[in-house]
């Protein structure tokens, strides 16, 4: 089927099978590779996205529900000039190792801080649950995170 | 060189962050060449078998395929790895398959769907033979022999059975005042990193060169494999650098997909990407090792350690990887941690047809000092001493030579355990009281570790070389042929480099893995970059500075030996007017090289015994952990971890810090939730929701101190520090569950179902299995299923499996309102089924359990969302997402219960597009019938429950006849309690039906064809309180029992009770001894509550390994019990 979607704000077209995953169409047709497939069944969180403002697996979203809708990926975050927050934070933190989740992770706390602008420590574990790291032991993406909480 | 260092110590951030936060990154997965093709693999379905026919014919023919490959395709020769016997393994099966996932084919077409298409068309005739699922098994007299008889000693299925003493072992135990003997086992543990293994494979037929760029520690032992495998030259193999997701040793040598790729490249002469896929990983990629370890210590009368003896069974899986050095490995444990006088070693490596194991962190050394540390606390009660006080009696020395013959240089083993001690506040929280809080028992335990920094275990030797590459605008480039696989590897090398430039690390990049344009390293594994290929790079960085010297001696007419680096400038130090800045020098200079060479300094272990003082330095480190063991759940709970780890010097804090966290992480993952679980040689959880790595609430308060000795070979003074990070978790923690419990586990994970039944023991409950009285029937049907019903049934009942037909692409219909969806949900003579948000369906019909035709989609039916209240009564479309639920303020307002329990489901990213009709409607969650087994339920009446003999610790324990599948969904049992109505549309019309009535089994509700979940009605009262509880290893997990209760109060008494039991049963079932119980006490007291709760496992029948979920299920009904009469209005 044809696709329409608005991704990071412009608008694209894509040719995708109706129950491809997002997370390829958004791959394999769009060149936006920062999404990642770590596990494509919703388990390990790196392929998040925002579909309409909310974060899911794009691993397991199906490519004929996002039709008309408005996708931001990791690639759509960041001015050309200048990092969020949140991205400078996990720099400053020490909070990427590998990076494989990182890209998911980030788009997984960055939702949580927009519905959550000052959360505790506990909202923050909440909130990254959905999302598995296998490097780090998650302290640093915890302080990364509360450190951008506690700016706002 | 006394100088202060100004470039290494320093917290810079890592190299490549930037690209990492912002998705820019590239990895293997993200390559993508022009006319690139899709690989996909054929793998064997049998743990054990002979391939008797094999024909490819249809698959080259299938759309869109372009190469094909066999054993036949490769010139012959199997993988080299540590070559003679151990050479055991083709990239293809030949004529057999000896492990559940081998890799038979693989196909390269033009997309990856045309590839997995064609996979389908490949005929194999299997003839079936015996599986040797465990090393007993394999070395039994009459067990037949794995491999060819040049690859195994004596015929029999082992690799390795080597035997040494170390010193007069025998007169030791003889003369010991005691001796301590325990049997320790453990499962299989993997690395799981979070890129899965892939690989993209360039071949040009013109110049005979293979690209690579693949996902690997070691481009060094890729290439020579490949090349070794394909048949070309290794200077024709070529590596490029990729970012790499995680290795943690299950990247460090060959992983199939490799020569895979190469092959296909080679025979499609076009571009080939292979990405295995997470099952394809969890069931073939590189894992740890299962092992059994007996371990015998013997002290004299001052606790002296005269002799420890460590017999080891290691399950080698189906073919050698790496394991002879894992074998010499555990071996550096038990002969050289603390001060042993005399040792004993001897370990059988068992072919067993089981995934191959491969390396995973620590290569053994958690286990095996999980072992030694034990009998260090057992030996320390015998004494009476204090555990710390012993081992620090006991703690390696500098000076010291070991059994092995290590000659321990700088030491700061008992610096690192006094630090830990007093970090985790141990002389008073081991005085302390056990039960600070009521039934959470509290306990500290502690462990040492020691690793070798740098050692010579490679046939190579163990040698670096790296080039420094000055660019004419005065920046500079370290090439490394290792990898940087998260190991923050790229910036401490460029630290060391600017370090010895005297320039700053930001002017400093590292290119790496590129064969081409860095000398020979034999790559990132067992810690050995910072320590060897660190000296490698600060020699490169002094040669290139004394060359840019010597060449600004020139021009500048001054002796290059007056010229001072610091700082990003060189100044003479005889004209202090000579002053430039590095890029104004390197503008001068032009592009300068400089290559260095670094060997590691130790002997070779002799190959008969191990002996020999192999590695550079030793590491040494401790860790202490306090958990809180659950009495009512069996759960451990860490509190804090404290880590001291002697790094010789934290080249970057950051980084080593970053290592320890993850090391420890993966540490208490080993210590308590993961393992795979095999049934028929096949792993059945081969998920991240089934295979429990640590999510981000498993990760505890973690407290370090960087120990620096200042090791005299290291470069500037750093030893090894990321393998051994994990070293001693497993062991701190064990010692801590010990020290809670007062009990012992020699198994390993710590999980719930090990360690509830013991804390329990003494809380025997009333089953009375006879109040089912089909009990009775399925007690007996069990008892005869090891000898005579699972053989037939398995044998010649599946035979008559109705399987769901594989490969159906369902259609779609997307109706906007309830009358498009009845209209399309009437569609004749097609498999259908509701899409909710697909969170399970989509997983599902990739497992190969449904075969559905039409999906129709429930998303747009506005109908069948929204939430109201109406008429005393909450309305809840069926079609509102959980994450609806928990958002709304009616809901919490009103039904907090229900908030707070679907907030307990799942995932944050999950409950956004999951449903609550999808919760109910999931289909069963089992491990075997989610693996595809022909099974009762996947396959019909013929077939066997897998369940009666695998492993069952999930599955139920009432009301389980033939299908012992649990519902898995947490809203069952809540909307059960709170007396939910469902309301059900059907092409006759609406009807209502009792949640008490929805289900007729797990995954099977009373929707007849044609129907769809309207929405639920909860009766609401002013008058009742509520509580859910629920226990799952992980929040996110499933529940392994979840416990709702709702209670209806009239002037303080109970006059209503519905309880709903979640997880322990194929349907959610009503608890109604309990409910009766609670409703005669009326204001029931503690001692009624526990009564009530005890009830409701009566009629329960545990399976082997679930008895914890009857003592579970008890828990938990008296904890939510007791709060909702907490709650009461």
């Amino acid at each position: 089927m044809k696709l329409t979607l608005r991704v990071n704000g412009i608008e694209q077209t894509a040719e995708a099978d109706p129950l491809q995953p997002l997370a390829r169409v958004l791959r394999e047709q769009l060149n936006l590779r920062g999404t990642k497939i770590g596990c494509g069944n919703g388990e390990c969180g790196a392929c998040t996205v925002w579909v309409e403002g909310e974060a899911v697996c794009s691993c397991l979203y199906p490519a004929f529900r996002a039709e008309g809708c408005a996708i931001t990926t990791i690639e759509g975050l960041a001015t050309p000039e200048r990092l969020t927050a949140l991205q400078q934070a996990f720099i400053d933190h020490g909070a990427t190792q590998c990076g494989f989740c990182t890209s998911g992770m980030i788009m997984a706390a960055s939702a949580l801080l927009a519905r959550n602008p000052q959360p505790t420590e506990a909202d923050v574990v909440h909130g990254l649950t959905g999302n598995i790291c296998r490097c780090t032991g998650y302290r640093q993406i915890i302080d990364a995170v509360l450190s951008v909480g506690n700016k706002q | 060189m006394n100088a202060p260092l100004r470039e290494v110590g320093r917290r810079i951030p890592q190299k490549g962050a930037e690209q990492r936060v912002s998705g820019g990154a590239v990895y293997t997965q993200d390559i993508a060449l022009p006319g690139m093709l899709h690989a996909a693999v054929l793998r064997s379905p049998h743990a054990h078998a002979l391939i008797s026919g094999l024909d490819v014919t249809a698959a080259r023919a299938a759309p869109g395929v372009v190469a094909v490959i066999t054993a036949e395709d490769f010139p012959g020769k199997p993988y080299y790895q540590l070559g003679g016997s151990y050479s055991d393994r083709h990239p293809l099966a030949r004529g057999k398959v000896r492990f559940y996932g081998e890799e038979i084919a693989a196909i390269a077409a033009e997309t990856l769907e045309a590839a997995q298409a064609a996979l389908k068309l490949i005929e194999v005739t299997y003839e079936i033979l015996p599986a040797l699922l465990t090393p007993e098994a394999a070395l039994a007299p009459d067990a037949l022999p794995l491999h060819e008889a040049a690859n195994m000693l004596g015929g029999r299925n082992l690799a390795i059975r080597f035997t040494c003493d170390y010193g007069p072992v025998q007169q030791a135990f003889a003369d010991a005042a005691k001796v301590f003997e325990d049997e320790f086992s453990h499962g299989v543990a993997v690395p799981a990193c979070m890129e899965t293994n892939g690989t993209v494979a360039s071949f040009d037929p013109a110049s005979g060169d293979l690209t690579l760029w693949t996902a690997t520690q070691a481009p060094f032992f890729i290439r020579k494999e490949v090349a070794h495998v394909v048949g070309l030259d290794v200077e024709r193999v070529h590596l490029r650098g990729v970012e790499v997701g995680g290795g943690f040793g299950g990247k460090s040598k060959i992983c199939e997909q490799e020569a895979l790729a190469a092959m296909l490249a080679v025979k499609a002469q076009r571009p080939v990407k292979l990405i295995l896929d997470r099952r394809e990983e969890f069931i073939s990629g590189k894992t740890d090792h299962a092992k059994r370890i007996r371990l015998r210590t013997a002290i004299a009368d001052d606790g002296r350690i005269l002799a420890r003896a460590t017999s080891l069974q290691i399950d080698n899986g189906a073919y050698t990887a790496y394991a002879p050095t894992y074998v010499g490995a555990a071996r550096q444990r038990t002969t050289c941690l603390y001060r042993v006088e005399t040792a004993h070693y001897d370990c059988d490596l068992v072919y067993t047809n089981k995934v191959p194991g491969g390396q995973y962190r620590g290569m053994g050394a958690p286990q095996m000092i999980w072992a030694i540390e034990t009998h260090m606390d057992k030996i320390a009660a015998h004494l009476g001493m204090d555990p710390l006080e012993y081992r620090l009696r006991q703690a390696n020395q500098s000076g010291d030579v070991t059994p092995l013959g290590w000659k321990i240089s700088s030491c700061g083993q008992s610096d690192c355990l006094n630090e830990v001690a007093r970090r985790i506040g141990w002389a008073e929280k081991r005085q302390g009281p056990r039960e600070a809080t009521p039934g959470k028992l509290r306990g500290v335990g502690i462990a040492a570790m020691i690793h070798p920094s740098g050692g010579v275990i490679y046939q190579e030797g163990n040698y670096s070389n790296t080039r420094i590459q000055m660019l004419a605008d005065g920046r500079f480039v370290v090439h490394t042929q290792t990898a940087d696989t998260g190991t923050w590897q790229n910036t401490t090398l460029a630290q060391i480099a600017a370090e010895a430039l005297g320039v700053p690390s930001e002017l400093v990049s590292v290119s790496h893995m590129d064969t081409d344009a860095a000398p020979p390293d034999l790559g990132s594994a067992a810690s050995r970059v910072a320590f060897v290929s660190g000296n490698a790079t600060k020699r490169a960085g002094e040669a290139l500075r004394a060359m840019v010297a010597r060449e600004l001696g020139r021009h500048w007419n001054c002796n290059p030996d007056d010229l001072a680096f610091a700082e990003g400038k060189v100044r003479s130090t005889a004209d202090p007017s000579r002053m430039a800045d590095i890029a104004e020098v390197a503008a001068l200079c032009g592009e300068l090289n400089a290559e260095a060479r670094y060997s590691t300094p130790g002997e070779r272990p002799d190959p008969a015994t191990g002996i020999g003082n192999y590695a550079a330095t030793y590491v040494f480190g401790a860790q202490a952990a306090e958990v809180e063991v659950d009495m009512a759940t069996g759960q451990v709970r860490i509190l804090k971890i404290v880590a001291a780890q002697d790094v010789g010097r934290a080249l970057n804090p950051v980084a080593i810090e970053g290592q320890l966290y993850g090391g420890i992480l993966q540490g208490i993952g080993m210590a308590l939730q993961e393992e795979l679980i095999f049934e028929e040689g096949r792993p059945v959880n081969a998920s991240f929701l089934d295979y429990k790595v640590p999510r981000i609430g498993d990760a505890p308060p973690i407290e370090l101190a960087l120990i620096e000795t200042n090791d005299p070979e290291g470069p500037f003074g750093a030893k090894a520090g990321a393998e051994p990070t994990i070293n001693a978790s497993i062991a701190a923690i064990a010692n801590a569950v010990a020290h809670a419990t007062g009990m012992r586990f020699y198994e390993l994970p710590l999980s719930p179902d090990r360690i509830l039944p013991k804390l329990q023991a003494g809380r025997k409950l009333a089953l009375k299995p006879w109040k089912r009285p089909y009990n009775l029937e399925v007690a007996t049907v069990r008892k005869a299923y090891p000898a005579a019903v699972f053989p037939v049934l398995r044998k010649i009942g599946t035979k008559f499996a109705n399987t769901p037909k594989q490969g159906v692409k369902p259609e779609i219909a997307a109706p906007r309102d309830i009358d498009g969806l009845l209209a399309a949900l009437a569609s004749p003579n097609k498999r259908t089924k509701l899409l909710g948000g697909g969170t399970d369906l989509f997983v599902g019909l990739r497992q190969g359990i449904y075969d559905t035709e039409l999906l129709v989609d429930t998303a747009r039916v506005d109908a069948l969302r929204g939430i109201a209240l109406q008429d005393d009564m909450l309305h809840i479309g069926a079609g509102n997402t959980l994450a609806s639920l928990t958002d709304s303020d009616l809901v919490r307002r009103i039904l907090p219960m229900l908030a707070e329990g679907v907030d307990l489901i799942a995932t944050p990213q999950i409950r956004r597009v999951a449903t609550v009709a999808g919760d109910l409607c999931q289909e069963k969650r089992c491990w075997f019938f989610r693996s595809a087994f022909p099974c009762y339920k996947l396959g019909g009446a013929t077939c066997p429950c897998f369940a009666v003999q695998g492993n069952n610790r999930f599955h139920s324990i009432l009301g389980a006849k033939r299908c012992a599948a649990p519902c898995p969904a947490d809203l069952a049992p809540i909307f059960t309690a709170l007396g939910a109505q469902a309301v059900i549309i059907g092409p006759n019309g609406q009807r209502k039906v009792a949640m008490e009535d929805f289900y007729q089994w797990s995954g099977l509700s009373c929707l007849t064809a044609g129907e769809v979940l309207l929405r639920f009605e909860l009766p609401l009262s002013a008058r009742s309180s509520h509580a859910f509880e629920k226990f799952a290893v992980r929040r996110s997990d499933f529940a392994e029992s979840s416990v709702a209760v709702r209670l209806d109060w009239e002037a303080g008494r109970i006059t209503g009770a519905r309880i709903a039991l979640g997880a322990v049963a194929p349907l959610p079932i009503r608890a109604e001894a309990t409910e009766r119980a609670l409703l005669a006490a009326g204001r029931p007291d503690a001692k009624q509550i526990r009564a009530a709760a005890e009830l409701a496992v009566q009629g329960s029948l545990p399976l082997r390994d679930n008895a914890h979920k009857t003592h579970l299920l008890v828990n938990l009904a008296e904890r939510a019990i007791r709060t909702a009469i907490e709650h009461a209005p």
